[in-house]
């Protein structure tokens, strides 16, 4: 074969592909060839389960007789593998995904002969939520930059004259014109670095083996990859075969090799199968062995199978593999370059580093860096995989963040879970939280906040990930597959190992990380091999980024994922910030034991009727019950309970100690003061609150509007506190600490909230009609006159600006409008409050930003500006920023700011206790003293806006702290909580659960509701109760 | 490691596959990875006549048959259980499951019953979480498990 006979191919073949590549699409009497690609690659393979899906094409050709006027093709991975089995249709680009028996007779009948798409077999977009037809317009693909996956999907990788007609061997014929030094210039030229993971220039490791004296030099290609969640070179081999030949054969040449290996993995048998053919065909042709396209160039390639061991992954163990030996790695030097195989100079090179040497070649190395970032030219291919919802193989350009990545590509984060982290470089690399979503992403920039870019196995974890767990999982893997020859790594892997599982067994102790940090310092220095040396690195990454969590095992003895199960016995439980035993109230519930379950839930709850209603149920995020089918409705569940208590006038206190001597202040009646206050109460402790308002509840009474949370209810929680002896008193402001202490008061907690509503500070703020958000709830609340317009507009996002724009929707104005700066899926706002105030008729203008109120004296127009995305922030939403004259108007008579809130702290600094820029109270983290001794604070007022259940912790916290330190006992990190009644409630395990929806939660029609205050959340009735109880999995139920 | 008897098909099949490896050295893993793939471990024996074969001593096949993954030490039983440890698994009891079975046949995860009828094994998900804990026996799952079950299902299979 020779360059002319390459170009008859390429001419015979072309006119196959060009169809392939029509993206127009097809119209109804359109008379086109079409081309079905079917994916055979072994993920398809797998999802297609027994079904095959080339062959149920064929068929249905056969029988509707268009053999003639359709090729199906067998393609290799089109990457999307999430949504397997594919088969891509042109012209037209069409995606059909998640291909089942039945489905392929349907495609052959609408589409291929109908010319109609069968709609439900699109693929769906999770972002924009619809069905997409074309490629084209799906993110995942037009996002990416794919050069070398370009083929997989176009080509039949079994048929060699395939990859001839995209310019295959090509290259090659170009190379074998030029001399070997002026190959090997062009790779450098190109800056092409290794794809296995080291990213050493490849043109320079090509230069040493070109000058190095040897009688046989060695082509190696690396296909062991043995990286957890990375099977890049797996689809590469499978889908695009020839451009790994195409690229050893150069690479040979440009060296002076005659013999080359490629080392394929065992469990990778289709990618096998697909290398012997393509090495086959290629020889056939005289692209491979002895005169290569009728030069005097020879050199073949032989597989060698590698036998399950990720250190053969390693440059020297891999060799000495292919030697007949143990992977043992070696020291270098000597580089492989030098001395590698049998003793002979040998260039070993990554599938992806191999696929790119014929692009280089054939195009130019200008051409191929001429995208890319200062420290890494051209494209990566990575596997997204994990928490994510376009699972798969993508192609990128270095330089991409991890958020466009993650968010854009990768379609973010299935079932409404929070991003956490990507772990990027599998066993030896690092995380990479969400501070750092705008990354750029290439080698450099990844070393410098500790990670590195791996073979490209890109784990996406969210937020039910622990970290620890991560951390101990990788660890593990290195160290059952250690080689064993050095101490550092045989006996240092094993130690940090040991270390984790104590940690993550409660064994932990806070001298541990600094342990585990000079062991992962003396491994990585002393260990022989890059296996050892970066073995502790997700270790050390993790506890850099994620140390809160390591500590919380460490000191709390908590899980705060839920994932390390010695700490809990059911996740609900544990994600419950005051720790509520869940699974013993719903199985007293469920067995009609109604004031059984109250109890259980006043044990550790002082507002049950009040956090029944408004608690934002984080125990609902972590029920297991959502893998079968729906999350237990806890919280609605819990109303019931407290509201049959309510009812039926059944009251339970928790049993108090004895009286105690010392007294003790609690200044605001929030949910944090009223738990405090009963925890005080159970202890013994005389509690007097303060209150400046003449109404007690704090954001529970002037916040939070009547139709969430009926006052009478409020009242009745905050009466049975009183009556364990607390005394509130009310329109009494406090504002001085010291005069407490002079009252005689032995303690004080300091929990005020955060009352103060921050300003937007644009002009035309003091116009009359504009308010603030927390003034207008509190007014309100307190019975006082408020003047309500008819146009209003509520600037905000949170469930604070919610409660404005539905009271003021109830209250009668015409039309409400909720201007916010983000996008709707952004706003802090719980999604349920945004759906229920779209519900009643309240519009929305996202993407906007007020900058001036206009008026005469009066409010008569906002005048806002349209904003567009730019770069992602810690909370992994995108900052927006304005687009310049995107000026517009919007008609009000009434503004109401609800940006965000901040404690009323001024007086606190006064006596001497420190406030932050941010206007909290400083306090210990874990035991809420302040600086001043005998002073604490908690709720809103120490952490900021957070949630009631959140206060509500605190309160307890502050509770915990304040006894100790009243009996002389030193503050202590954690609190032991105990539960003074104990209930067993036995569980039959007989029946396996039917799937079932949780019950729903009956709710007045929106169109009335927002015309009144009545609360709109309906109970359950008695016989709902009983059966949403009952689908609880009683996870706290089972032997341990 | 056991050693364990091997009948005489499985003898004649070590010896083919021997006798087709050039003789040499060099063929020792090609040698070794068609020993597992036909009898679905690597015995003793056969390391044996491997290296009396290829004229290398056998410490240095052990050595290569203990190193590499791939290769089993232990045949596989005629009934494979598989206890899933994943985290779901974990917190329901899966540790519980396991040492029902531990106790039931006296062998470890990654070993196999003297009689050749059952091997154990621990897996990292099996995908039915919300069902925990899972074991899997011969490609069959059996869910919401406890010891009780566990020791009636074995039952049931032998």
């Amino acid at each position: 074969m020779n360059i002319e006979e390459l170009k008859k191919i390429k001419a015979q073949f072309r006119p196959k592909l060009e169809n392939r590549l029509d993206s127009r699409p097809l119209e109804k009497n359109d008379d086109r060839k079409i081309s079905i690609m079917v994916c055979r690659g072994s993920g398809c393979i797998a999802s297609a389960g027994k079904t095959n899906p080339y062959e149920a094409f064929v068929n249905a050709l056969e029988k509707y007789n268009l053999q003639e006027k359709v090729e199906v093709v067998r393609t290799g991975c089109h990457g999307l593998c999430e949504q397997g089995p594919i088969a891509v249709i042109h012209p037209g680009a069409t995606l059909y995904t998640n291909l089942q028996a039945g489905d392929v007779e349907e495609i052959v009948q609408k589409h291929v002969i109908k010319k109609e798409f069968v709609e439900r077999l699109l693929y769906w977009d999770p972002v924009k939520k619809k069905h997409i037809s074309s490629m084209d317009n799906i993110n995942f693909y037009n996002k990416q930059t794919r050069r070398i996956l370009y083929n997989n999907g176009l080509i039949d990788p079994m048929i060699i004259e395939e990859y001839i007609a995209n310019d295959g061997y090509f290259a090659l014929a170009k190379t074998l014109e030029m001399d070997r030094l002026a190959v090997i210039e062009e790779v450098k030229k190109s800056e092409l670095k290794g794809r296995g993971g080291a990213g050493f220039p490849t043109g320079l490791k090509w230069e040493f083996a070109c000058k190095a004296k040897g009688d046989q030099k060695y082509m190696v290609c690396n296909a062991d990859e043995g990286d957890p969640g990375a099977y890049m070179n797996r689809s590469e081999l499978e889908g695009n075969p020839h451009a790994v030949l195409e690229g050893m054969v150069i690479g040979a040449y440009a060296i002076g090799a005659t013999k080359g290996y490629i080392y394929v993995r065992a469990e990778y048998p289709l990618a096998i199968e697909t290398l012997e053919n393509a090495i086959a065909q290629a020889r056939e042709r005289g692209l491979l062995g002895k005169n290569i396209l009728g030069t005097s160039f020879d050199f073949d390639i032989e597989i060698f199978l590698g036998s399950g061991a990720f250190v053969c992954g390693e440059e020297t163990a891999l060799l000495a593999s292919i030697e007949q030996k143990r992977g043992n790695p070696r020291p270098k030097p000597p580089f492989p370059a030098n001395e590698g195989l049998f003793g002979k100079p040998t260039i070993l090179n990554n599938v992806g580093t191999l696929c790119n040497i014929p692009l280089i070649m054939q195009k130019g190395a200008d051409w191929w860096s001429s995208i890319g970032t200062e420290s890494t030219k051209g494209t990566k291919v990575f596997s997204l995989t994990g928490n994510i919802n376009n699972s798969g193989l993508i192609e990128v350009p270095m330089g991409i963040s991890l958020g466009e990545i993650v968010f854009d590509i990768g379609g973010g984060v299935p079932n409404g879970k929070k991003f956490k982290a990507a772990q990027l470089g599998g066993p030896s690399g690092g995380c990479v939280p969400a501070q750092y979503l705008n990354l750029p992403i290439d080698y450099e920039s990844l070393k410098g906040i500790g990670c590195i870019m791996g073979s490209g196995a890109l784990v996406v974890l969210d937020e039910d990930t622990c970290m620890v767990d991560t951390a101990k999982f990788f660890l593990e893997f290195d160290r059952d597959e250690s080689c064993g020859q050095c101490l550092p790594c045989r006996r240092g892997l094993p130690l940090m190992v040991d270390i984790l599982e104590g940690i993550t067994e409660g064994r932990g102790k806070l001298e541990d990380l600094d342990t585990l940090q000079n062991l992962a310092e003396g491994v990585a220095k002393t260990s022989l091999c890059a296996l050892g040396q970066t073995a502790a690195s997700p270790t050390l990454s993790t506890i850099q980024h994620f140390r809160d969590e390591y500590e919380a095992h460490i000191i709390d003895k908590k899980c705060p994922a839920g994932v390390c199960a010695v700490f809990f016995k059911s996740k609900c439980q544990n994600a419950c910030p005051i720790s509520q035993d869940i699974p013993t109230y719903l199985a007293l519930a469920k067995e009609d034991r109604m004031e059984e379950s109250y109890k259980v839930i006043k044990q550790t709850n002082p507002i049950p009727l009040v956090l029944g209603r408004v608690c934002h149920n984080p125990c609902e995020y972590k029920c297991e019950r959502q893998k079968l089918d729906e999350a237990l409705s806890v919280r609605h569940v819990k109303r019931f309970v407290a509201d049959f208590a309510y009812e039926n006038n059944f009251e339970y206190r928790p049993p108090q100690k004895p009286e105690k001597p010392e007294k003790v202040a609690i200044v605001g009646s929030g949910p944090a003061g009223l738990s405090a206050a009963y925890d005080l109460a159970i202890e013994g402790y005389k509690t007097t609150i303060f209150e400046a308002l003449p109404t007690a509840g704090g954001m529970l009474a002037v916040g939070i509007p009547e139709y969430r949370l009926p006052r009478k209810v409020l009242n009745y929680d905050i009466e049975q506190i009183k009556k364990m002896g607390v005394e509130i008193k009310l329109n009494t402001k406090i504002d001085s600490i010291d005069k407490l202490l002079d009252d005689g008061f032995k303690a004080v907690f300091l929990a005020i909230g955060a009352h103060g509503e921050r300003k937007m500070n644009i002009p035309g703020e003091d116009l009359k009609g504009v308010c603030l958000g927390m003034d207008f709830l509190k007014n309100l609340n307190l019975g006082e006159k408020v003047d309500i317009g008819k146009k209003v507009v509520v600037i905000g996002g949170g469930n604070s600006a919610m409660d404005c724009a539905r009271v003021a929707k109830r209250m009668g104005a015409d039309s409400v409008t909720v201007v916010y700066r983000r996008e709707e899926k952004d706003m802090p706002a719980i999604k349920e409050e945004i759906e229920a105030a779209q519900k009643e008729g309240i519009t929305f203008e996202c993407l906007s930003l007020p900058v001036e109120i206009i008026g005469n004296g009066c409010v008569e127009k906002v005048k806002c500006e349209r904003m567009t995305f730019d770069n992602f922030d810690a909370s992994c939403r995108k900052i927006t920023c304005p687009i310049k004259g995107s000026e517009y108007t919007i008609d009000a008579d009434m503004v109401i700011e609800s940006i965000g809130q901040f404690p009323q702290s001024s007086w606190i600094s006064e006596s001497k206790v420190e406030i932050a820029e941010n206007k909290r109270i400083i306090a210990d983290k874990r035991t809420l003293v302040t600086g001043r001794e005998g002073i604490f604070a908690g709720g809103d007022a120490f952490s900021g806006p957070r949630t009631v259940c959140e206060a509500v912790a605190e309160g307890q916290r502050a509770a915990f702290s304040i006894n100790q330190y009243l009996q002389k006992l030193p503050l202590s990190e954690v609190m032991n909580r105990q539960d003074p009644e104990k209930y067993l409630v036995p569980f039959a395990s007989e029946e396996e659960p039917q799937e079932k929806a949780r019950v729903a939660i009956t709710e007045k029609d929106p169109g009335t509701a927002c015309k009144c205050f009545d609360e709109i959340a309906c109970d359950y009735s008695k016989q709902e109760a009983l059966e949403e109880a009952g689908r609880c999995l009683r996870c706290d139920a089972w032997e341990s | 490691m056991r050693d364990f008897e091997l009948n005489k098909s499985e003898l004649s099949i070590i010896d083919k596959i021997v006798e087709n490896g050039s003789g040499d050295s060099d063929n020792l893993i090609k040698i070794l990875q068609e020993i597992q793939l036909k009898l679905g471990y690597v015995p003793k024996q056969a390391q044996r006549m491997v290296a009396e074969k290829l004229q290398i001593a056998v410490s240095r096949i052990y050595g290569v048959v203990t190193f590499y993954n791939f290769f089993r030490l232990n045949p596989p039983g005629k009934h494979s259980i598989n206890v899933c440890l994943g985290t779901a698994c974990y917190v329901r009891g899966g540790k519980a499951i396991l040492n029902t079975i531990k106790k039931v046949y006296n062998i470890e995860p990654g070993q196999t019953t003297p009689d050749r009828e059952f091997s154990l094994e621990t897996v990292r998900c099996l995908g039915c979480c919300a069902l925990a804990p899972v074991m899997a026996i011969d490609g069959n799952t059996y869910a919401r498990n406890n010891p009780a079950k566990t020791r009636e299902i074995l039952r049931q299979i032998t």
